[in-house]
């Protein structure tokens, strides 16, 4: 189920309910975990298999792991963990692609093939539970962490329903030794939970889905060909959609598990005030790229061989990152953009070491960073390379007397609200939430809530999916 | 919009905030390559939070208040959400015993003019309401056709403008209804029995990006903007629909849908070219040739109607979709019966009153009595014991015209 339902507001009602009885620790955790199966099991009941065969698989490599004496057995069991995992997540999510891209090369030698579509369901975010459950192998396998102690903290790591679709991506560090203490949210933290929850949905409900995703559909899904100012504010408006939707579902899920009395880790910080895409990358889905860092781009050498190294382990994990998102080659051209980026931030930062920009350079240096993510925005969000060739050139005003497509009042939307989120970014960008709610009057903060959950409730969302359930 | 935030910076060079140091600062997974991560750290800022939630609760209480009372006001009352959800549940019905029912099929036409009970009242058994506004039924046909639980009959309205060019609002209710996932089930079950019956302003045409984007923003050059369709009708749990009073009470919103109407009248750049009209058109035919031929195979009765309009409405149906080329075409293809209601003096607007105050959809008493007049010649020409299932239409002076007060 999606968090902005009815159905979720019942099931949490629910969930808080038996959380809070006077029952056992492990009664409790059986508790959540049986809802977090439930959780998943209200999109298509039958993937919930693909969920207990990658928490059996791993639960088991890992034990294999540690009582493995010759390192051969080690790689197998860590192998093991790998195979079953990506091999899931290529058989679902790529299969029908890597077909397509093979009937395309055979295509351009001449040989006409024409395979039957698979029709392969993907099923809900099992891009994202599968990383989480590979890290706790690696983990072991990198003897950074010991197993867990008993299958129902690790089976509820796994599953716990706030990350278990679209993260936060959790680290077995992070949330197995919460559940080996009883943990019940005090009210403060049941508060401000509920806060949380209320910031992320008015992103996702009010920002994304109402006000921003029919903008950017109306000309990436459009025949029409877009001017400059049609091109640049559906792109920007892109820009806030998926920061909105998918910031939004993070905070929710933090706040989800908040108010059950458990600590996620943060998965932005402000990223639209980056300067540099070092930067970028160290605010933007931040559980991710520090996941491809550590089991990706260190393990293929990161930058202890040398700058050639550097760079093919740099571009390596940008490119796996991109097609990580979507079974498609625009996003790999995503990624592949934004491994030039940061192969060519790293090129000028050793040329010119030591310089410290000015405050006018510094905040030039950030709008820079932003339009350039904003360029790759458009192969995110094009389905095609056709489609993203049209949006750039008309970003770059190559698209002639093209007629105008978006109304007056998509584009005072897209500069309200993106002008209004890039500010917050960048006042916020050395601070956090929290400071700021700490030393808000509280009649502010009262006014505040009351407003988001008023404009969440009169915008009707109709319960759209999130976007990065998709990946 | 601030999100799920921390950071690690704690007074930037640029862009910080230079003052005293963030107490709630902390690292994140960026801060920390390579090793194994600890347990979040997840600080509350202090605040008295029992009394900022309590005071949240009832400031947003009171303005969700008074945005109700400002809907009703304006003449709305509580009805269920027309949603692909609630086409689902009747849907569903063909497929758990009620495969012999009679269907209705269509777009708006059909889902306001005919009603339900006013039918049940003659019938004995209340119908099945699969139309949808805005869209053509023939997706929802070929749904019909490819189930062969189903075995009842279908009237299937034909509205010239929707079924010949195939356009379809919710073409995708009947993939909706085989893919909705339990979630999706219980969320709309929860919805229509404890948030629609009782809030007016949960509605789509009242939703706040729509009431701000309908203001009179100044156009660009060259852009033309449509004005969306307003909110139409009232609907019940069962899909039973009438058109909302407020549109043949209220002359201005009247007005306004009329004017809403015209911008289809005039023509478009973006409309297709005669040429193209007429290729879809031939498609939409084959479509439902090939519909009928599985329903037939297995004993369905299938009848087209061409619903009532009038004035400017029925003047631009007849110039852009002569009745020649587009319903005459549509019998003589399918080889399926249909009723006209030019043809037939008890389903002529003129002759009896029926009130369309927008041309296009029937007041609810009119449609009250419209359903009741159509059901008597469907059961007498086509579906009753003795009919002929191809009766022509009756000569005009043989049926008796009752001259409306309307």
């Amino acid at each position: 189920m999606v968090f902005n339902s009815l159905t979720f507001v019942v099931f949490f009602a629910c969930v808080l309910l038996m959380h809070s009885l006077p029952l056992g620790w492990t009664t409790r955790k059986i508790n959540l975990l049986l809802a977090s199966y439930l959780f998943y099991s209200a999109w298509n009941p039958p993937f919930v298999i693909l969920l207990w065969i990658s928490t059996v698989v791993d639960w088991y490599a890992a034990q294999g792991l540690v009582k493995a004496l010759r390192p051969a057995a080690r790689h197998a069991w860590m192998l093991l963990s790998v195979l079953a995992n990506l091999g899931m997540l290529g058989y679902f999510k790529y299969g029908q692609f890597l077909l397509d891209s093979f009937t395309a090369v055979m295509s351009t030698i001449g040989v006409a093939w024409h395979p039957a579509r698979s029709d392969i369901v993907l099923p809900v975010g099992i891009s994202f539970y599968t990383f989480a459950t590979m890290s706790y192998t690696l983990d072991v396998y990198l003897r950074r962490a010991l197993p867990a102690r008993n299958m129902l903290d690790y089976a509820l790591f796994v599953t716990f329903f706030p990350h278990l679709v679209a993260g936060p991506i959790m680290r077995p560090t992070e949330l197995v030794p919460q559940f080996e203490t009883p943990r019940r949210a005090t009210g403060e933290q049941l508060r401000f939970g509920l806060a949380l929850m209320s910031i992320g949905l008015f992103n996702k409900i009010v920002l994304a889905d109402s006000f921003l995703s029919h903008v950017a559909e109306r000309v990436y899904d459009s025949d029409k060909t877009p001017g400059a100012l049609d091109a640049w504010a559906a792109t920007l408006a892109f820009s806030g959609q998926i920061f909105c939707d998918f910031a939004g579902y993070s905070t929710t899920a933090i706040g989800a598990a908040l108010c059950l009395g458990f600590a996620m880790p943060d998965n932005f910080r402000f990223p639209y005030a980056a300067v540099g895409f070092t930067d970028f990358w160290r605010r933007w889905h931040i559980t991710l790229s520090s996941w491809l860092r550590d089991y990706l781009y260190i393990p293929l050498g990161g930058n202890r061989h040398g700058p050639r190294r550097t760079y093919a382990a740099l571009m390596t994990t940008m490119l796996l990152g991109g097609l990580w998102h979507g079974a498609n080659w625009t996003f790999v051209a995503w990624g592949g953009l934004h491994g030039l980026y940061l192969a060519a931030e790293r090129a000028v930062r050793a040329r010119f070491a030591g310089y410290q920009p000015g405050p006018f350079i510094f905040l030039a240096l950030g709008l820079l960073t932003y339009m350039l993510v904003n360029v790759t925005w458009v192969f995110f969000r094009a389905k095609t390379f056709g489609k993203a060739g049209v949006a750039l050139r008309g970003m770059f005003g190559l698209n002639g007397a093209a007629g105008p497509i978006l109304p007056t009042f998509d584009l005072l939307v897209v500069a309200g609200i993106v002008s209004a989120m890039v500010l917050i970014h960048w006042l916020m960008r050395a601070r956090t939430l929290e400071a700021v709610i700490a030393r808000a009057p509280a009649v502010l903060v009262s006014g505040v809530w009351a407003l988001l959950l008023f404009a969440i409730i009169i915008v009707q969302g109709v319960g759209s999916a999130f976007i990065y359930f998709q990946f | 919009m601030p999100s799920s935030t921390s950071s690690s910076e704690r007074t930037g060079r640029h862009g910080g905030p230079g003052g005293a140091p963030d107490r709630y600062a902390r690292q994140t997974a960026a801060d920390r390559p390579g090793i194994a991560q600890p347990v979040p750290v997840r600080p509350v800022p202090e605040q008295p939070w029992g009394r900022v939630l309590a005071g949240a609760m009832l400031l947003a209480a009171l303005l969700l208040g008074g945005w109700e009372l400002y809907w009703r006001n304006y003449g709305v009352h509580p009805s269920i959400a027309n949603t692909d959800g609630l086409w689902a549940i009747q849907r569903w019905r063909l497929d758990s015993g009620q495969g012999d029912a009679t269907v209705l099929l269509g777009s708006s036409r059909m889902y306001f003019d005919l009603q339900l009970p006013v039918w049940e009242r003659l019938d004995g058994r209340r119908p099945i309401q699969l139309s949808f506004e805005g869209t053509s039924p023939l997706a929802a046909l070929e749904d019909l056709a490819d189930d062969p639980r189903f075995t009842g009959r279908v009237l299937v309205g034909v509205a010239p403008d929707l079924f010949f060019s195939g356009f379809g609002l919710h073409k995708g209710a009947p993939r909706y209804a085989k893919k909705e996932s339990p979630s999706q089930r219980i969320g709309q079950w929860l919805s229509m029995r404890f948030i629609e019956p009782y809030l007016a302003f949960d509605d789509p045409d009242f939703a706040l990006q729509a009431v701000l984007a309908r203001q009179p923003w100044p156009q660009r050059p060259g852009n033309r903007w449509f004005l969306r369709v307003r909110k139409l009708s009232e609907t019940e749990a069962d899909r039973n629909t009438h058109l909302w009073s407020k549109v043949g009470d209220d002359p201005q919103y009247r007005d306004l849908a009329r004017r809403i109407w015209r911008q289809d009248f005039e023509p478009s750049p973006d409309d297709p070219t005669p040429e193209e009209m007429l290729k879809t058109e031939k498609e939409q035919i084959e479509r439902a040739v090939e519909a009928l031929a599985r329903l037939r195979a297995r004993g369905v009765k299938v009848l087209f109607v061409r619903l009532p309009s009038t004035g400017e409405y029925l003047a631009y149906e007849n110039r852009e979709f002569p009745r020649e080329r587009s319903w005459n075409a549509l019998l003589a293809a399918t080889g399926a019966p249909g009723i006209y209601f030019e043809d037939y003096p008890q389903l002529r607007p003129d002759l009896q009153g029926y009130d369309l105050p927008e041309w296009s959809h029937m007041a609810h008493d009119s449609g009250e009595r419209f359903t009741a007049a159509l059901y008597g010649i469907i059961e007498r020409d086509f579906w009753g014991p003795g009919a002929t299932g191809a009766a022509a239409a009756k000569p005009l002076a043989a049926v008796p015209v009752v001259a409306a007060a309307h």
